[in-house]
């Protein structure tokens, strides 16, 4: 009995040891990490959305794949996370006024390294897949499913997510507008 | 402590990857860009070290029967700082380790080394033990980028010359998109552990003559 409250003891003073340790750290970093993220996420609208004003995350409203919403002066910009090959990809999709798409940009995936990853590149392929949805709207396929987007070489998966991601991204946006008239 | 046959035995008689075949996971998996091999061989030194000092100054203290439970809390916490981190000062770093990081945790290497040295070595020398083996780590994974991302990409140095692109080698249609896959790796580590083994021959060879 002893032994065991002797056992108990100890790892319990080694883990509440090391759970004070991590509070400290994440006291340290949680702020910085919060920024980085919501600073990508800035950039990226501004990117899609170019020249625009006035950003302001939508809430209450609820769409398939949509993890946000932000109205801006030049259309809205989506955030959508559509299945990839290694997981959900992070992506902000620009919609202007007219309901069309006017970017694309990839936040954070975890894409094979060289194939799916080429798909938020800044060099390769990477600009003119993403530049390829530009001016589309509807329900947006890719050129291997007969559709008007690039697919990426040898990354057919991680190029259907990203068009359905877009294509959510439209939905949501006319469904806004819908609701806003 | 012996440190010159230490630091032998972390390169290369004992070295994690190449000799005693820990951590294949996140060799295998991460070693297509040189920014990722170095950024995962560091994180991997520094818990190492961190672990290693803690459970060796620890040992007194931890009972045998809970040590497994014990070590996993310590390395789970130094893990998890080191991954806090990285997201706050490096997080491009970050990404493209992604989950490889807070696997660190599972990592053989590091539970290894805490079972099989630091757990009946004094600080200095377990420090000294994180420390070779770390960097044996790196060593190899530096090897397998090298070889993987000039194979794979035609470049060298993805992620961190040349403004992120690496230097380009070979011409980018000569790369063979099977070295960047996970077959590639098996393939290097396969070609690396047998050069590994040469080079050992070759020395105790030497050293009968």
């Amino acid at each position: 009995m002893k032994a065991i409250v002797s056992l108990a003891v100890r790892l319990l003073v080694i883990t509440v040891a090391v759970a004070a340790a991590l509070a400290g750290v994440n006291a340290v970093t949680a702020e910085r990490i919060s920024a980085a993220e919501a600073e990508k996420v800035q950039q990226a609208i501004v990117s899609v959305l170019p020249g625009c004003t006035d950003i302001e995350q939508v809430e209450g409203a609820e769409f398939d794949l949509v993890t946000a919403i932000y109205s801006t002066s030049l259309g809205y910009a989506v955030q959508v996370e559509p299945q990839g090959f290694g997981g959900a990809i992070t992506m902000v999709v620009g919609v202007g006024t007219d309901g069309c798409v006017t970017g694309v940009e990839i936040v954070s995936h975890s894409e094979t390294a060289g194939l799916g990853a080429k798909a938020a590149a800044s060099t390769g392929e990477g600009p003119g897949f993403r530049a390829s949805f530009i001016g589309l709207s509807g329900e947006v396929t890719v050129s291997k499913d007969g559709g008007q987007a690039d697919t990426l070489t040898s990354a057919t998966i991680t190029s259907r997510a990203v068009a359905e991601g877009v294509s959510a991204a439209l939905a949501t946006a006319a469904a806004m507008e819908e609701g806003a008239q | 402590m012996n440190v010159k046959k230490m630091t032998l035995d972390g390169l290369l008689y004992q070295n994690p990857v190449l000799v005693q075949m820990l951590g294949l996971c996140s060799t295998l998996a991460i070693t297509t860009s040189l920014f990722n091999g170095i950024g995962m061989g560091l994180s991997v030194t520094a818990i190492l070290i961190c672990s290693n000092v803690m459970i060796s100054a620890l040992r007194k203290f931890i009972p045998s029967s809970i040590r497994i439970a014990s070590y996993i809390v310590i390395i789970a916490g130094f893990v998890t700082v080191v991954d806090l981190l990285l997201q706050a000062f490096l997080p491009t770093l970050s990404e493209n380790l992604g989950v490889f990081i807070p696997l660190i945790v599972v990592n053989c290497i590091v539970l290894g080394r805490a079972e099989a040295f630091a757990s009946k070595h004094g600080v200095l020398a377990s420090a000294l033990d994180g420390l070779t083996q770390g960097i044996g780590y790196t060593i190899a994974l530096v090897l397998m980028c090298v070889v993987r991302e000039l194979l794979g990409s035609g470049t060298f140095g993805g992620g961190i010359l040349n403004g992120g692109e690496g230097i380009r080698i070979l011409p980018e249609e000569l790369g063979a998109t099977l070295m960047i896959m996970p077959v590639g790796g098996f393939l290097t580590l396969g070609c690396l552990i047998a050069a590994a083994q040469w080079l050992m021959n070759r020395r105790k060879k030497e050293a009968r003559e």
